[in-house]
C-alpha cells in the first residue's frame, strides 16, 4: 500500500513537472505560460515606470546644494587621524614599525592641506567671521569658494619639520577633525569654537587633569576660525594635538571636545558627535 | 433450583459477551463493529429457557449473588470514553496546523542567533526577539484557543445528567430500590410507565407495558413489550427491553440479561468512541496553505543563498541571511488572525444557538455537501400529534405546527362537535398537575402518545377536556387491549334532563367501522351503505399511505328503556349493545416535522446540498415525513410510486427514471459497497428506513466516497470525496456523528452519547439552525480567504528590504521590529474586520465549494498577494525609503553599495552625497527613521489593500463601506502607527522615530494604485466571467 501510494506519488510529481498528455510545464502549457509572462513583463515594467516616476519628481525636489532637513546633523561629528578600529594609538618606541602607519596615515591625510595646493584652490578669508557667499535671487553664486587651511598652520605637527609628526620622541600628535556640515554655524557670536581635550590616566579614580601641562594645541588654542564653516563642500579645519608628556607604559584616555558658544548638545548614545574618544599608549622597555 | 439456573444463565451469556468488546478493541475493522451476533445468541437462549427463568423470576437473586456479580461484571454504567488528558489538549492547540510553522520560525531564529553569537562579538540581537516573540505569539494563541475549547466544553459537561438513577430489584423475594449502577446480570427488575430501564431486560411478565425506543431504534411510535419472541432479531423482538429506554406505561418485570457497556446502548457507545474522525476540512485547507507557504519561503530562502555565496559572503553569512529569509516568509499575525476570527464565527453561531465542540468545525457546515439526517427528534417533533380527520365524508387537515401557525379547519360541523367529545370522553390521558401557565403543546401528559395526542387537539381547539368530562360523568369502561382492539366508555349525558347513556368507543378503523351500522353526516345519523363504506377505505387508505396511525370513533346513546338511570353496566362480562354503532370519524396521528424544517431542506437544496433521510423508523412513515419536509420533493417518484402508476411491475421500471428512492434496511443489509454508491449516485432524494446503528455509518461513509455531482470526470479520480454532515439525536446516529464531517447533535432532546459524539449541538434542537451553521461556515471561508489575502500581501514589502540589503547592499530599509509591528499590531485589526465582512452574493444560492479545486490558498491568491499587489506595496516602501534618505542627503546612487561602511561602527565620518560627514548613530537614526517610514507606508498601502481585499469579485462601490469594525480598523492601524512614531520614548524602546508630515504621503501614489488597478481587475472579471483574468487571479 505504502509503496504504491509513493509510486503513485512520485508519479503525480512527474507529471505535474511534465505532464506529457496535455504538454502542460508545472501546471501550464506552452501559451499558459506565455500569457502570465507577458503579463508580469508588462505589469512590472509599468511598475517601474511609475516608481522612476515618482523618484524623478522627488529629486526634482531636492536642492542641488543643500540637503532637504539636516536636523539629524546639529551636532557635527568629531573624529581623530589616524584612525583605527577599535579608536586607539598604540605602539611601540622602540619598534618602527608598529608606528609606521600612523606616519603614513598622516602623510596621506595632509597631502592636500600643502601650502602649495591650498593657495591654488581656496582662497585666503577674513579671519573670525563667516565666508559666505550669498546668492543673489535665482543666480546662484556657484561654485562657491573655501577658505586655505595650510599644513603648515599644524606647526610641529605638520609633518614638515618633523617627519614622525613626535610619534619617535614619544610625544604623538592626533589630529581632529570636526565633520562637515553643510550650513553648519558652530557659534553665534564671533568667537571661534575649539578642541579641548582632557587626558586621564586609564583605571584611575581620581582625575588628574594635565591638559595645560601635557597638551599643545595648533593652531594655537586648537581653534577653527569660522571662515571655515557655512560654505557648501568646504575644505576641512584640523586641529593637531600634540601629547607632550605621557608617561610610559599606561594607557591614557583621552576626550576631546568642541567648545562654542552654539553648546552643541553630547547625547549618551553617540560617542562622536561633538567629541571623541580614544586611547594612547606608549610602549617602552 | 431456579436460582441456579438464572446463574447459569448469566455466566453463559456474560462469556459469549465478555471477548466481544476485547475484539472491538483489537480491530476497528467496522466489519467487526457491526457485530449484533452474541445478544441475538443470547437472547434464543433466553427464549429456549424463558419456562426455567419464569420459576426464577419469583425470587431473584440472593444479595451475596448479586455482590459476586457486581465483582465481576462492575458497575452497570457506560464506560465514559476515553477523555483526553487537558495537558494533551493543550499541547494540540499548541502544536497543531498552523502553530507548526510558527515554531519551525522560531527554532530557526534561534538557530540563527545561535550562529552569530559564536562567531560575532557583538551579535545583533534580532534573531533571538524574533524568535522569541513567535513563541510568544504561539502560546498566546495556544492558550486563546485552548480556553476557547474548554469553554464549549464546559456547556457540554452541563448537559450531563447528574440525577443518580434508581432501580426497583427483586432480590431474595423482597423488593428494594437500589442505584442503577448496582444492577447485576440476572436481576429481576421490576419497571412501570415513567422509569428508565435500568439494563437490557429480558421481559417475564408485563402489563400493558410499552417503552420508547426512539433514541435507540428512532420509532417515534412507542412499542409495547411482552414475554413473548417476536423475532430474531433482538432489537424488534417484544420480549427485550433496552438500557436506558423508558418505560412509557404499564409495568412489566424482566431478568437483566446484560449490563453497562454490554448492553445494546453500551456497544453503540462504544463503537462511537472507537471510531477515528478525519481532519476537518479547514484544517486540511491550512495545510495545504502552510504547504504553499513553506514552498514559497524555501523557494526564496534557497535561490537567496546561491545568490549571496556567488556575491561573496561567507558561508555562515549565507546560512544567516537563509533563515531570515525563510522566516522572514511566515506570517506571525496569521495564526491569531485565524483562531480570532473562527472564534469570532463560534460566538456568532452561538448567540443563533449552534454551539459548537471545536473551533475548526465552524467552518466544515459551509463546505458541507451531503446531509444525512435522521428522522425522529430531528426533523419532526418527536410528539404524536393529530394531524388528519376524516368526517363528513371529507378529510380535514389539523395544524401540526409547534406554534399553532398552521391553517385550521371547519370546526362548525355538528359531527365535529360529537367526534370531539368521543376523542376527549374515550380518553385516558390527563395533563399532569400544575402547568396551566404552559401552553398546551408544551405541557406534560400522563398517557399514551396517541391519547396524548387526541387530548391536546381536543384541549386545543374545543376547550378544556377536564370540564367535558367532569359534565359527562364516566359510568364504565373497558380499556383498550390487543384482542378487542378497541376502547369503550360509557358516560352520563350533558344534559341533566337527559337520563341517557352515551357509550363512546375508539380503536382500529376496520373493527370500529364493523360495529357501526350508521355513520354521521352533517351532524345527522343515516344509515351506512356501500358507498360509505368505499369512502371509509379510500380516507383509511390515504391516511394510512401518509404514514399515519389511524384510529376510528363511534358513539352510541344507548335507548333509555333498556339502560335507564343507574344501570350497572359490566365491563368483564359486557351486558350491554357493542354493536350497530353510529360511527363519527376517523383522526390519524404523526410525529409532525418542525415547522421550520421544510423550509430549511429548501434552503439546502438551493446550496446545493443532498439531502438524505436516515431513520430506524418504518419505511412508510419515513417517505411521509420525507415528502412532508421536501427531502423527496414534490413530483418525485420512487421506483413503487411509478410502478404504482403505470401499473406495472416494480421490475419494469427503469430505476434511473426515479429520482427518489426509499431503502429499506433489511434491504441495504444485502448490498454491496458498489451497490450503495450506486444508489447514492443515481438518486438525488433517498430515503433509509429501518436502518441500525451501524447501517448509519455505512450510509455516512458510503456518502463520503461520494464526489460532488457538478465535478469534472478528471477530479473525480482524485477526490477524496464529499463532506458529510449528519444530524440525529438518538443513540443509534451518534457512530454516525462522530464519523460525520462534521455531525450536529440535538441540545435539548439529544442523548448523552450522541452529544458527545458530535461536533456541533444545536441548542433549540432547530433543525434551521443548520442552515445558520451553513451560510456561516461558508461565510468564513470566503473571509478568512479576504483576511489571508490581505495579511499576506503585506509579506512582500516585509521581505524585499532584507533581499535588497543583500543583493545591492543598501542600508536596511525594514528592520525586525517594525516588521512585527505590522504583522503584530497594524495588521491584526483589519484583518480581523475582514471577518465582519457581508456576503458578496448569495452564498446559499451557490453550490458548496469544491474541496479539490477551491482552495482556501490557492496560486492565485499568492500571485495576487505576493505578485501584484504586494510589489506595488514593496515600491511605495521603497520610495519613502529612498525619498527620507535623499533628503537627509543619501542620493540613491550613492546608496548601492554603501552597507559595508554605513553599518561600520568605527567610521563616523561617512560622506554622504553633498559631502557631509555623518557619525554612525546619525545615521543610524537616518535608517531607523526608514525604517519608520517604510513602516507607516506599509500601513498606508493597506489601507488600500484591506478595501481591496473586502471583495474578490464586486467592486468596493456595490459592496459598500458597512463593515463598521473595518472602517474601526483603518482608524485604528493609523493611531497606532502615529502612536508607534510620535510617542516619546520610542526611539529608546522600539528604536522607531517621528517623521515629518510629508513623509506620511510618499505612499499615497502607491496606495491609491492599488485601489485602482484592483477594481480595474475586478471590472475586468465581472465583464468577462470565466475570462483570462479570472481564471489567473479569480481567487
Amino acid at each position: 500500500m505504502a509503496k504504491d501510494d509513493e509510486k503513485k506519488e512520485s508519479g503525480e510529481w512527474k507529471e505535474f513537472f511534465w505532464n506529457p498528455r496535455t504538454h502542460e510545464l508545472l501546471g501550464r502549457t506552452a501559451s499558459s505560460w506565455g500569457l502570465i509572462l507577458l503579463f508580469y513583463l508588462v505589469f512590472y515594467t509599468f511598475l517601474a515606470g511609475m516608481f522612476c516616476l515618482t523618484m524623478y519628481v522627488m529629486l526634482l525636489t531636492l536642492d542641488d546644494y543643500k540637503p532637504t532637513w539636516q536636523d539629524r546633523l546639529a551636532t557635527p561629528g568629531m573624529m581623530i587621524r589616524p584612525k583605527s578600529d577599535p579608536l586607539e594609538i598604540v605602539y611601540n618606541l622602540e619598534k618602527t614599525e608598529s608606528w609606521d602607519s600612523y606616519i603614513q596615515a598622516l602623510d596621506n591625510f595632509l597631502a592636500p592641506y600643502n601650502d602649495s595646493q591650498q593657495a591654488m584652490k581656496n582662497d585666503a578669508c577674513i579671519p573670525d567671521q563667516y565666508f559666505i557667499q550669498e546668492d543673489s535671487g535665482e543666480v546662484r553664486n556657484n561654485p562657491k569658494r573655501s577658505c586655505q587651511f595650510n599644513r603648515t598652520m599644524l606647526g610641529s605637527c605638520s609633518g614638515l619639520e618633523d617627519r614622525t609628526y613626535g610619534y619617535q620622541e614619544g610625544k604623538p600628535c592626533v589630529l581632529i577633525k570636526l565633520n562637515r556640515v553643510i550650513g553648519l554655524q558652530p557659534s553665534k557670536d564671533e568667537k571661534s569654537p575649539y578642541v579641548s581635550c582632557s587626558v586621564e590616566k586609564g583605571q584611575k579614580t581620581a582625575q588628574t587633569n594635565e591638559t595645560s601641562a601635557a597638551v599643545e594645541y595648533f593652531p594655537p588654542n586648537g581653534t577653527f576660525n569660522l571662515y571655515f564653516f557655512y560654505i557648501v563642500n568646504y575644505s576641512q579645519p584640523l586641529v593637531a594635538v600634540k601629547f607632550t608628556d605621557l608617561s610610559f607604559n599606561t594607557d591614557f584616555n583621552v576626550e576631546c571636545r568642541i567648545k562654542s558658544s552654539s553648546l552643541f548638545k553630547i547625547s549618551e548614545r553617540d560617542k562622536f558627535a561633538g567629541r571623541v574618544n580614544f586611547k594612547l599608549r606608549i610602549n617602552k622597555v | 433450583y431456579g436460582r441456579s439456573d438464572s446463574y447459569r444463565v448469566a455466566t453463559t451469556q456474560d462469556k459469549d459477551d465478555k471477548d466481544s468488546p476485547k475484539k472491538k478493541k483489537g480491530t476497528k475493522d467496522l466489519d467487526d463493529l457491526k457485530k449484533e451476533v452474541p445478544l441475538v445468541r443470547i437472547t434464543l437462549k433466553n427464549h429456549f429457557r424463558k419456562l426455567s427463568l419464569f420459576f426464577s423470576s419469583q425470587k431473584g437473586l440472593t444479595n451475596a449473588k448479586a455482590r459476586e456479580f457486581l465483582a465481576r461484571d462492575g458497575p452497570n454504567a457506560l464506560t465514559p470514553p476515553p477523555t483526553t488528558p487537558e495537558w494533551v489538549k493543550f499541547c494540540r492547540q499548541l502544536f497543531g496546523g498552523f502553530s507548526i510553522l510558527l515554531w519551525i520560525g522560531a527554532i530557526l531564529c534561534f538557530l540563527a542567533y545561535a550562529i552569530q553569537a559564536a562567531t560575532e562579538d557583538e551579535p545583533a540581537g534580532d534573531n533571538l526577539y524574533l524568535g522569541i516573540v513567535l513563541s510568544a505569539v504561539v502560546i498566546i494563541t495556544g492558550c486563546f484557543s485552548y480556553f476557547q475549547e474548554a469553554k464549549s466544553s464546559k456547556i457540554m459537561e452541563s448537559f450531563k445528567n447528574m440525577v443518580p438513577q434508581q432501580a426497583l430489584v427483586i432480590r431474595e423475594g423482597e423488593k428494594m430500590q437500589i442505584n442503577a449502577e448496582d444492577v447485576v446480570a440476572g436481576d429481576l427488575v421490576e419497571v412501570k410507565g415513567g422509569d428508565r430501564i435500568p439494563a437490557d431486560l429480558r421481559i417475564v411478565s408485563a402489563h400493558g407495558c410499552k417503552v420508547d425506543n426512539s433514541s435507540l431504534t428512532g420509532e417515534s411510535e412507542p412499542q409495547t413489550r411482552s414475554p413473548d419472541c417476536t423475532h430474531d432479531n433482538p432489537l424488534e423482538t417484544r420480549n427485550i427491553a433496552f438500557f436506558s429506554t423508558n418505560c412509557v406505561e404499564g409495568t412489566a418485570r424482566g431478568i437483566v440479561v446484560c449490563t453497562g457497556d454490554r448492553t445494546v446502548m453500551g456497544r453503540i457507545a462504544t463503537l462511537t468512541s472507537g471510531l477515528e474522525t478525519g481532519k476537518t476540512p479547514i484544517a486540511k485547507e491550512i495545510e495545504h496553505f502552510i504547504h504553499i507557504i513553506t514552498g514559497v519561503a524555501v523557494f526564496l530562502g534557497v535561490s537567496f543563498f546561491i545568490l549571496s555565496i556567488i556575491l561573496g559572503y561567507s558561508w555562515l553569512e549565507a546560512v544567516i541571511f537563509l533563515i531570515g529569509i525563510i522566516v522572514a516568509n511566515v506570517p506571525e499575525g496569521l495564526l491569531a488572525t485565524v483562531t480570532v476570527c473562527l472564534t469570532l464565527t463560534a460566538k456568532r453561531m452561538a448567540r443563533k444557538n449552534c454551539l459548537v465542540k471545536n473551533l475548526e468545525a465552524v467552518e466544515t457546515l459551509g463546505s458541507t455537501s451531503t446531509i444525512c439526517s435522521d428522522k425522529t427528534g430531528t426533523l419532526t417533533q418527536n410528539r404524536m400529534t393529530v394531524a388528519h380527520m376524516w368526517f363528513d365524508n371529507q378529510i380535514h387537515e389539523a395544524d401540526t405546527t409547534e406554534d399553532q401557525s398552521g391553517a385550521s379547519f371547519d370546526k362548525s360541523s355538528l359531527t365535529w362537535v360529537s367526534l370531539a367529545r368521543v376523542a376527549a370522553l374515550c380518553n385516558r390521558a390527563v395533563f399532569k398537575a400544575a402547568q396551566d401557565s404552559l401552553p398546551i403543546l408544551k405541557r406534560d401528559v400522563a398517557g399514551d402518545a396517541s391519547e396524548s395526542a387526541l387530548l391536546k387537539c381536543i384541549e386545543l381547539s374545543c376547550g378544556s377536556v377536564k370540564m367535558m368530562r367532569e359534565k359527562n360523568k364516566k359510568v364504565a369502561e373497558i380499556p383498550f387491549n390487543s384482542t378487542n382492539k378497541y376502547q369503550l366508555s360509557v358516560h352520563e349525558t350533558e344534559d341533566p334532563n337527559d337520563n341517557r347513556y352515551l357509550l363512546v368507543m375508539k380503536g382500529a378503523p376496520e373493527r370500529i367501522l364493523d360495529r357501526c351500522s350508521t355513520i354521521m353526516l352533517q351532524g345527522k345519523e343515516q344509515p351506512m351503505d356501500e358507498e360509505m363504506k368505499e369512502s371509509f377505505q379510500n380516507a383509511y387508505l390515504e391516511l394510512g399511505g401518509l404514514g399515519e396511525r389511524v384510529l376510528g370513533f363511534c358513539h352510541l346513546l344507548l335507548p333509555e328503556d333498556q339502560y335507564p338511570k343507574g344501570f350497572a353496566f359490566d365491563t368483564e362480562d359486557v351486558n350491554f349493545t357493542t354493536d350497530n354503532l353510529c360511527f363519527v370519524g376517523l383522526m390519524s396521528m404523526i410525529d409532525p416535522p418542525r415547522a421550520a424544517v421544510p423550509d430549511a431542506v429548501g434552503k439546502c437544496r438551493s446550496a446545493g446540498i443532498k439531502v438524505i433521510m436516515v431513520t430506524g423508523d418504518h419505511p412508510i412513515t419515513a417517505k411521509a415525513i420525507a415528502k412532508g419536509v421536501g427531502i423527496i420533493s414534490e413530483g418525485n417518484e420512487t421506483v413503487e410510486d411509478i410502478a404504482a402508476r403505470l401499473n406495472i411491475p416494480i421490475s419494469q421500471v427503469n430505476p434511473r427514471d426515479a429520482k427518489a428512492c426509499v431503502i429499506h434496511g433489511t434491504d441495504l443489509k444485502d448490498y454491496s459497497q458498489e451497490q450503495i454508491d450506486e444508489v447514492l449516485r443515481n438518486h438525488t432524494e433517498i430515503v433509509f428506513a429501518r436502518t441500525s446503528p451501524q447501517q448509519k455509518l455505512i450510509i455516512v461513509e458510503g456518502c463520503q466516497r461520494q464526489v460532488n455531482t457538478h465535478l469534472a470526470f478528471q477530479d473525480c479520480l482524485y477526490s477524496s470525496g464529499a463532506i458529510v454532515a449528519v444530524t440525529g439525536d438518538g443513540v443509534n446516529d451518534s457512530p454516525a456523528l462522530k464519523k460525520a464531517d462534521i455531525g450536529v447533535a440535538m441540545g435539548i432532546s439529544g442523548s448523552d452519547v450522541s452529544k458527545q459524539a458530535a461536533d456541533m449541538i444545536l441548542l433549540d434542537d432547530n433543525f434551521a439552525s443548520i442552515v445558520t451553521g451553513v451560510e456561516e461556515g461558508r461565510l468564513i471561508f470566503d473571509n478568512l480567504k479576504k483576511s489571508i489575502a490581505y495579511t499576506l500581501t503585506s509579506n512582500i514589502p516585509e521581505i524585499t528590504p532584507f533581499l535588497f540589503f543583500i543583493i545591492v547592499n543598501i542600508p536596511l530599509p525594514l528592520g525586525t521590529i517594525t516588521i512585527l509591528c505590522i504583522d503584530l499590531g497594524t495588521d491584526m485589526v483589519p484583518a480581523i474586520s475582514l471577518a465582519y465582512e457581508a456576503a458578496e452574493s448569495d452564498i446559499m444560492k451557490r453550490q458548496p465549494r469544491n474541496p479539490l479545486r477551491d482552495k482556501l490558498v490557492n496560486e492565485r491568491l499568492i500571485s495576487i498577494a505576493y505578485g501584484q499587489i504586494g510589489m506595488i506595496q514593496a515600491l511605495g516602501g521603497f520610495f519613502s525609503y529612498f525619498v527620507i534618505l535623499a533628503e537627509n542627503g543619501f542620493l540613491p546612487s550613492l546608496l548601492v553599495g554603501i552597507r559595508l561602511n554605513w553599518d561600520d561602527r568605527s567610521m563616523n565620518d561617512l560622506e554622504d552625497s553633498y559631502g557631509q560627514q555623518w557619525t554612525y548613530e546619525q545615521r543610524k537614526i537616518v535608517e531607523f527613521t526608514c525604517h519608520t517610514a517604510f513602516f507607516v507606508s506599509i500601513v498606508v498601502v493597506q489601507w488600500a489593500d484591506v478595501i481591496i481585499c473586502k471583495t474578490r469579485r464586486n467592486s468596493v462601490f456595490q459592496q459598500g463601506m458597512k463593515n463598521k469594525i473595518l472602517i474601526f480598523g483603518l482608524f485604528e492601524e493609523t493611531a497606532l502607527a502615529a502612536f508607534l512614531s510620535y510617542c516619546p520614548g520610542m526611539d529608546v524602546a522600539l528604536r522607531m522615530y517621528p517623521l515629518k508630515p510629508s513623509w506620511w504621503f510618499c505612499a499615497f501614489p502607491y496606495s491609491f494604485l492599488i485601489f485602482v488597478y484592483d477594481e480595474v481587475r475586478k471590472l475586468l472579471l465581472r465583464r468577462n466571467p470565466g475570462g483570462w483574468v479570472e481564471k489567473e487571479t479569480y481567487y
